[in-house]
C-alpha cells in the first residue's frame, strides 16, 4: 500500500546566537493509511518539532529546514505556500496537543472557536449554521454531556478533560486522513487519561484515520498504537510493531527505556537510569548521537549509522547489529 | 456587577478623602500667604489681617479642613483668589476645554498605537519594527512641550496648513454652551463647519500631547501581542487551518488588548493632569494652564478644586476601565 505520510530524509535546524542546533537528522517515516504509530522520546529529543515541521508549524526563522521531503498522499508539501499548506492543516491533517488548558483561547466561546475552526477547515465552503451543527453533533461523538450548554460556554468553564474533548471534536470535525496527537494525555490525571485514550481509540477507528501519537511514556502508546518509533536527540534509532518493542528491544536506548519502566510487582527502591546526558546538538556528534551514554558503544559508533532491518518492519540504527543487511537508503 | 461598582464608587469616595487631607495640608504649609495674595500688593498689614480674619486663614488648619469640606459636600468649591470668580465657574469654563483635547489626543493615541502595535509584533525585528520601535523611543525621549513648538513652528507658522493655537478662529461662530467641548456643542447646534474648525484646532496640540500615550500603547501593545502570538491556542488556531489575519486581529488581539486597556486608562488620567504645557505652547485655554497659574499664586481654593476633580476623573477612568476588563474576559467578569 502506497504510504500516507512519506517522510524522507528530512533536516531542520534552528539558527540561535550559540549557533546552529541540529533539533532533527535526516529522518526518514511512513505512514500506512489507518495505521497508529507511536512516536516516543525524552522530552527534547525531536518528536514534537518533527511533525509540526512536516505541516508548516515551526516558524522559520529560527528554524531552517535544510534537507528532506515530506509527501503527504503523494504530494509535495515542503516548499508549499502558506495558504496552501492552511488547507492541508484541519482539513486533511489534524492536531491536537499536550495541555488542554491552553490550547483554547481563553476568550471566546467554545462555540465560536469550534464553528472558526470548522469553517476555516472547509476553506470557507461552511455557513456558520452548517458549522454549528457539525459542531453539535462532534461534541457529542466524543461524549461531552449537554453539547448545547458546552458550546455556549468558555474554556474556563471547562476541566481539562473536557477541554480535551472539545480539541479532539474541533480537529476530527473535518474528517481529516491523518491525526497528529502531541502528548493529548499527558497534562490529565490517570482516569481522565484512560478515558480520552479510550476515545481516541475509539474514533480512530470509526473514522479509519492514521495517527501519530507522540508520547514519552511507552504504556500510553502501547494502548493506542500498532508501532512504535523511538526517537533519541534528532535522530530515529528504533522503528518496530509494539510487540516487539517490549519482547525484543533492540536499541540499547529502547532497551534502557523499558529498563526504567516501573514494575507493578517487583517494587524497587530505585527506578533504573540511563546515565549522562543528551549530546551537545550544537556540536552533535557524526556517529551515533546515543554512543556517548551507551555501555555497549565501541569504535564503529563514531561513524553514521544507519537504519538496519533485523526482523519483519524491524528497524534499529545500532552498529551492534551491522551483521544485518543495511537497508539501502535507510527506509521501510 | 452592579455591586462591584457600588463598593468602587463608596471606595472612591473614602480614597478622595485622603487626597483632600493630603492636598489641604501641603497646600498650607507651602509658603505663600493666601490673605496678602488677597489684598494686593499695595494692602497694609492691618488690611492683610482683615483678611486673614474675614476668610478664616487664622483659624487651625483642622478646623479649616472640616469647614472646607462641609461647603464641598454642599458642592461650594469656594472662590479663587486670583480671578475673583466662584471656582465651580471656572472649572465649568476650562475643564471641559481640557477634556474635550484629552479624549481626542487619547482617541488619536489608540487608534494608532493599537493597531502599529500590533503590526511591530507581526514583523518583529523586521523593518516595519524596526521603524515602528523608532517612533516609539522618540515618544518617549521628546519633551512634549518641545514637541509642540516644533509642530507650531513647521506645521502652522511656516506652512499654515494648520491654526497657531486657541480653540477657534475669530471669525468662527461660538456654538450655545452645552457640555462647553466646542466640537460637541456644535455638532448639538447643527454646525459642523465650526465643529471641524473646532477639531482642526485641537490637531497640533493633541499632536504633542498624544505622543507620549501613543509610544506606550504601542510599546505595550507589542509586546502583549509578541506573548500572545507565542501562546498555544495561537498554534492551535493555525493547526486548525484558521487564516492569518482572523489570527491576528480577532483571536490575539482580543487577549493582548487588556493589559494595554490598563495602559490607556492610565494615560488618559496623566494627561487630564498633564496638559499645562501644551495648553501653554499653543495657548489653549484649559484646566492645566488654570490650575498652573492658581498653584504660582497660591491661590489655594482652585488648587484643592482642580485636584479633587481630577483625582475622580482618574479614579472613575480606572473603573470604566476594569469594567471594560470585564467585558472583554469572561475570567474577570466571572469574578466581580
Amino acid at each position: 500500500m502506497a504510504p500516507l505520510l512519506d517522510i524522507r530524509d528530512l533536516s531542520l535546524v534552528f539558527d540561535t546566537f550559540d549557533g546552529t542546533y541540529h533539533a532533527i537528522d535526516k529522518v526518514s517515516l511512513q505512514l500506512k493509511p489507518g495505521e497508529a504509530l507511536g512516536l516516543v522520546g525524552e522530552t527534547g529529543c525531536g518528536k514534537s518539532v518533527l511533525t509540526r515541521a512536516a505541516f508548516g508549524l515551526v516558524p522559520v526563522p529560527p528554524a531552517r529546514i535544510t534537507s528532506g521531503s515530506v509527501r503527504l498522499d503523494g504530494r509535495e508539501l515542503l516548499g508549499l505556500s502558506d495558504r496552501a499548506l492552511r488547507g492541508i492543516r484541519g482539513s486533511e491533517v489534524a492536531m491536537i496537543f499536550q495541555d488542554p488548558m491552553t490550547y483554547l483561547n481563553p476568550v471566546f466561546r467554545v462555540g465560536t472557536q469550534l464553528v472558526d475552526a470548522i469553517r476555516a477547515q472547509s476553506g470557507g465552503r461552511i455557513g456558520k449554521a452548517e458549522a454549528k451543527s457539525i459542531a453539535l453533533d462532534m461534541l457529542d461523538k466524543v461524549h461531552l454531556p449537554n453539547p448545547d450548554r458546552q458550546f455556549r460556554a468558555y474554556p474556563h468553564e471547562l476541566s481539562g478533560g473536557m477541554r480535551q474533548r472539545v480539541l479532539i471534536a474541533m480537529a476530527l470535525a473535518a474528517k481529516p486522513k491523518l491525526l497528529i496527537a502531541d502528548e493529548p494525555t499527558t497534562a490529565l490525571d490517570v482516569t481522565i487519561q484512560a478515558q480520552i485514550l479510550d476515545l481516541m481509540a475509539e474514533l480512530v477507528e470509526d473514522l479509519g484515520l492514521a495517527m501519530i501519537m507522540i508520547s514519552h511514556d511507552l504504556g500510553v502508546v502501547a494502548q493506542v498504537c500498532s508501532r512504535v518509533a523511538v526517537m533519541y536527540a534528532g535522530k530515529i534509532v528504533e522503528d518496530a510493531p509494539i510487540g516487539r518493542i517490549f519482547d525484543a528491544p533492540a536499541h540499547p536506548y529502547t532497551q534502557g527505556l523499558l529498563a526504567a519502566l516501573p514494575h507493578p510487582f517487583k517494587p524497587v527502591d530505585r527506578l533504573a537510569s540511563i546515565p549522562g546526558t543528551l549530546p551537545d546538538l550544537l556540536h552533535p556528534p557524526a556517529g551515533c548521537r546515543f554512543a556517548g551514554r551507551c555501555a555497549q558503544a565501541h569504535a564503529a559508533c563514531a561513524a553514521p549509522v544507519p537504519l538496519r532491518a533485523v526482523g519483519p518492519q524491524h528497524r534499529v540504527a545500532c552498529t551492534l547489529y551491522e551483521d544485518a543487511a543495511p537497508e539501502g537508503a535507510a527506509h521501510v | 456587577m452592579r455591586k462591584m461598582i457600588a463598593k468602587r464608587l463608596g471606595l472612591m469616595v473614602v480614597m478622595l478623602l485622603g487626597l483632600a487631607v493630603i492636598t489641604f495640608t501641603v497646600a498650607n504649609v507651602a509658603p505663600g500667604d493666601p490673605a496678602r495674595l488677597a489684598a494686593g500688593p499695595d494692602a497694609s498689614a492691618d488690611m492683610v489681617e482683615e483678611i486673614r480674619v474675614e476668610r478664616g486663614f487664622d483659624r487651625p488648619l483642622p478646623i479649616r479642613f472640616g469647614i472646607y469640606l462641609g461647603q464641598l459636600v454642599q458642592g461650594d468649591l469656594g472662590t479663587s483668589v486670583y480671578t475673583g470668580r466662584p471656582v465651580l465657574q471656572d472649572v465649568a469654563q476650562f475643564l471641559p476645554a481640557t477634556v474635550e483635547l484629552v479624549l481626542f489626543s487619547i482617541f488619536i493615541a489608540i487608534l494608532l498605537g493599537v493597531p502599529l502595535g500590533v503590526l511591530a509584533a507581526v514583523f518583529q525585528n523586521r523593518v516595519p519594527d524596526h521603524a515602528i520601535r523608532l517612533l516609539s523611543v522618540s515618544g518617549v525621549a521628546l519633551p512634549m512641550f518641545w514637541l509642540g513648538l516644533m509642530l507650531q513652528w513647521y506645521l502652522a507658522l511656516d506652512l499654515g496648513w494648520f491654526p497657531l493655537g486657541g480653540r477657534l478662529g475669530i471669525f468662527d461662530d461660538v456654538p450655545p454652551k452645552i457640555t462647553g467641548m466646542i466640537t460637541f456643542d456644535a455638532l448639538l447646534a447643527g454646525d459642523p463647519a465650526t465643529a471641524g474648525a473646532a477639531l482642526w484646532h485641537m490637531i497640533l496640540p493633541a499632536a504633542a500631547l498624544s505622543f507620549p500615550a501613543l509610544a506606550a500603547i504601542i510599546r505595550v501593545n507589542r509586546a502583549e501581542m509578541l506573548e500572545v502570538l507565542g501562546r498555544d491556542y495561537v498554534t492551535n488556531a493555525r493547526a486548525q487551518g484558521i487564516g492569518p489575519f482572523r489570527i491576528i486581529a480577532v483571536y490575539s488581539l482580543k487577549n493582548a488588548i487588556l493589559p494595554t486597556l490598563a495602559m490607556i486608562g492610565l494615560r488618559f488620567g496623566w494627561m487630564l493632569g498633564g496638559t499645562v504645557l501644551v495648553e501653554g505652547v499653543f495657548d489653549f485655554p484649559g484646566i492645566g494652564l488654570y490650575a498652573a497659574k492658581a498653584a504660582i499664586s497660591s491661590d489655594f481654593e482652585p488648587i484643592m478644586a482642580v485636584t479633587l476633580i481630577l483625582g475622580a476623573a482618574f479614579m472613575l477612568t480606572n473603573l470604566v476601565i476594569d469594567l471594560a476588563y470585564a467585558a472583554l474576559d469572561p475570567r474577570v467578569r466571572n469574578q466581580i
